[in-house]
């Protein structure tokens, strides 16, 4: 048998799993997105742009410009919170480095619901801070607490490629910006800080694509006055059971995400080809 | 002439620019004071919620305010429960399916890939990453879709397969990773000593592969066993898994048997991503574990 085909021969099953479990039903949700629902409740497939058309309604409008705005927020919060971490433990770290970004890596596998109801347990009326402080703050059912809780969820995605973009760098870069007498915010503007874009721009967007689908954390931390985009798919798919208005909200999602992904992927697909030339 | 000289204000430079000469940094640059204490703050609101969630599933009272000694009864009231030790076992079996057959199927979509020229390989290399950045609610609502068009009732194997879907990326990225920092010589080597691929693959390559594999089977353990969007949307009645009793529960109100599932969902899941990380070491490598996992060994 010929190498070649033996290899070939290995991409089969993952490939044929990934196009009939992942491929298709995305082009069953865009088919079903121009559908409605009929009397009975009942999905039909269709040609119809309604769904797209209730987009714009301005019941749902708010809801989609929300989204975009807490996940934006949150993205501006890890790489605040984000970087100057992840500076630390590449540049200071030592032969701490590995130990302290597993610390870092770790509280990520703890289930993201357990996470959230973490902070609900702290800042819920009746939780420990108000407890310990005798106090009746409204920390929850608040914007804050909703990108908060994406902050907590998704922190992990900003550090580790800025981390690995830091731990790619020349230290001796940082030493020459000092020998020609910059100050440490100019040899980080000039040096580090172009030299970790790669970084910054892959966390960002690995912050961003999971938080503007989320849900949980506007369920769980956010009131009715927080509610996003995944709350409002959620709903369609579950309780109000219009999954055709359901898959357009989906879609537009998608769409709107797809430039981010996009080039995302193309950079990840180039860097894997560099790897294995 | 002298009158010039003895002007107070000639020296104010030269000490400005001895204070910035070489060997002696401005303050705050080596050693950074700020930086330290921010990071310090970091990890204490990193693991403040969950120590938290730990401690006061030992509570002996209701309370979520102060703690009144220590006791196991919010465990017994998890364990005592039927349907939630149901659930248990379903999370279990789930996270165990899906780890096996996505190990499989991800291994060797990570073969081929790296050592197969085609030209599907491309588009292939790209469509493997894509659910890794698809938002969960998409990959969740489209596969509902697809089970409910071929009439497949929602149980525990509609979840699995799911889960399947994306953890079959994982495998792919942590598995290719290794095998290109392989070295191509010794798989040649084998080959003219007169191997067949298939022996050259059973006992040069995977031998080779074991600790990227079992790491990558070890993390998509844990990814299946605490995901909860998926397994949400795609779950049936009953049993469902513990996430999603969790999401019930919590909105319910906060209640003490929390704690206790999620303390003990902890402990799994930080005893298999810790063994996924220890595992190069205990199998007598000199490799990190971190980079096995990052899928970064080749670069």
């Amino acid at each position: 048998m010929n190498e070649n085909r033996f290899a070939s021969a290995f991409l089969v099953p993952g490939g044929l799993w990934l196009l009939l479990l992942f491929v298709t039903p995305l082009v069953l949700l865009l088919a079903l997105s121009f559908g409605y629902t009929d009397d009975l409740g009942e999905a039909i497939y269709s040609t119809r742009l309604d769904n797209y058309e209730r987009l714009i309604d301005p019941a749902y409008l708010p809801v989609l410009f929300r989204s975009v705005g807490f996940a934006l927020a949150a993205v501006v919060l890890c790489l605040l919170i984000g970087y100057p971490v992840a500076y630390y433990i590449a540049i200071f770290g030592g032969r701490w480095k590995n130990l302290l970004i597993v610390l870092v890596v770790l509280p990520f596998f703890v289930n993201y619901l357990i996470r959230t109801y973490a902070w609900i347990a702290l800042l819920g009326d009746d939780g420990m801070v108000n407890g310990v402080l005798d106090s009746s703050v409204r920390f929850l059912n608040t914007p804050y607490a909703v990108v908060g809780g994406l902050v907590y969820g998704f922190l992990a995605f900003m550090i580790l490629p800025i981390y690995a973009s830091l731990d790619r760098m020349d230290p001796s870069l940082i030493e020459a910006g000092k020998d020609l007498y910059g100050g440490p915010w100019q040899t980080f503007r000039h040096v580090t800080l172009p030299h970790t874009m790669q970084g910054v721009l892959a966390g960002s967007v690995l912050v961003f694509l999971p938080a503007v689908g989320d849900f949980v954390s506007a369920s769980l931390l956010g009131g009715p006055e927080e509610v996003m985009i995944g709350n409002l798919i959620q709903q369609q798919f579950q309780a109000s059971d219009n999954w055709p208005f359901g898959a357009a909200l989906t879609v537009a999602m998608m769409a709107f995400l797809m430039v981010l992904m996009v080039s995302y992927l193309r950079a990840a697909a180039r860097e894997a080809k560099e790897a294995t030339a | 002439m002298s009158t010039v000289e003895s002007r107070p204000s000639a020296p104010a430079r030269p000490a400005a620019d001895a204070r910035r000469a070489p060997g002696k940094p401005p303050k705050g640059f080596d050693r950074p004071r700020f930086l330290k204490l921010f990071v310090g703050v970091f990890f204490v609101l990193l693991f403040a919620p969950i120590a938290l969630v730990v401690l006061f599933s030992f509570n002996s009272s209701r309370s979520l305010q102060d703690f009144q000694g220590f006791s196991l009864r919010w465990y017994e009231t998890f364990f005592e429960s039927e349907s939630l030790r149901d659930s248990l076992i379903a999370s279990l079996e789930i996270a165990l399916l899906t780890m096996l057959i996505a190990t499989v199927l991800g291994t060797m979509l990570a073969y081929g890939l790296v050592r197969a020229r085609t030209r599907v390989s491309d588009s292939l290399n790209v469509l493997m990453l894509v659910p890794l950045v698809t938002p969960e609610i998409v990959a969740g609502a489209s596969a509902l879709l697809l089970f409910t068009q071929v009439k497949l009732d929602l149980s525990l194997t509609t979840i699995v397969l799911a889960h399947i879907t994306f953890s079959i990326s994982y495998v792919t990225v942590v598995v290719r990773a290794r095998l290109v920092s392989l070295s191509r010589e010794v798989e040649e080597a084998s080959m003219d000593l007169g191997a067949t691929p298939v022996e050259t693959f059973r006992l040069v390559t995977l031998p080779a592969l074991w600790p990227a594999v079992l790491a990558a089977g070890l993390l998509v353990f844990a990814l299946s066993f605490d995901d909860f969007v998926l397994s949400f949307f795609t779950t049936g009645e009953s049993p469902q898994p513990l996430p999603v009793r969790i999401w019930t529960q919590i909105r319910f109100g906060v209640r003490p048997t929390i704690n206790a599932i999620g303390t003990f969902m902890l402990v799994i899941s930080v005893l298999s991503i810790g063994l996924a990380l220890l595992l190069p070491r205990l199998l007598g490598r000199r490799e990190s574990g971190l980079k096995v996992l990052l899928g970064r060994e080749g670069a």
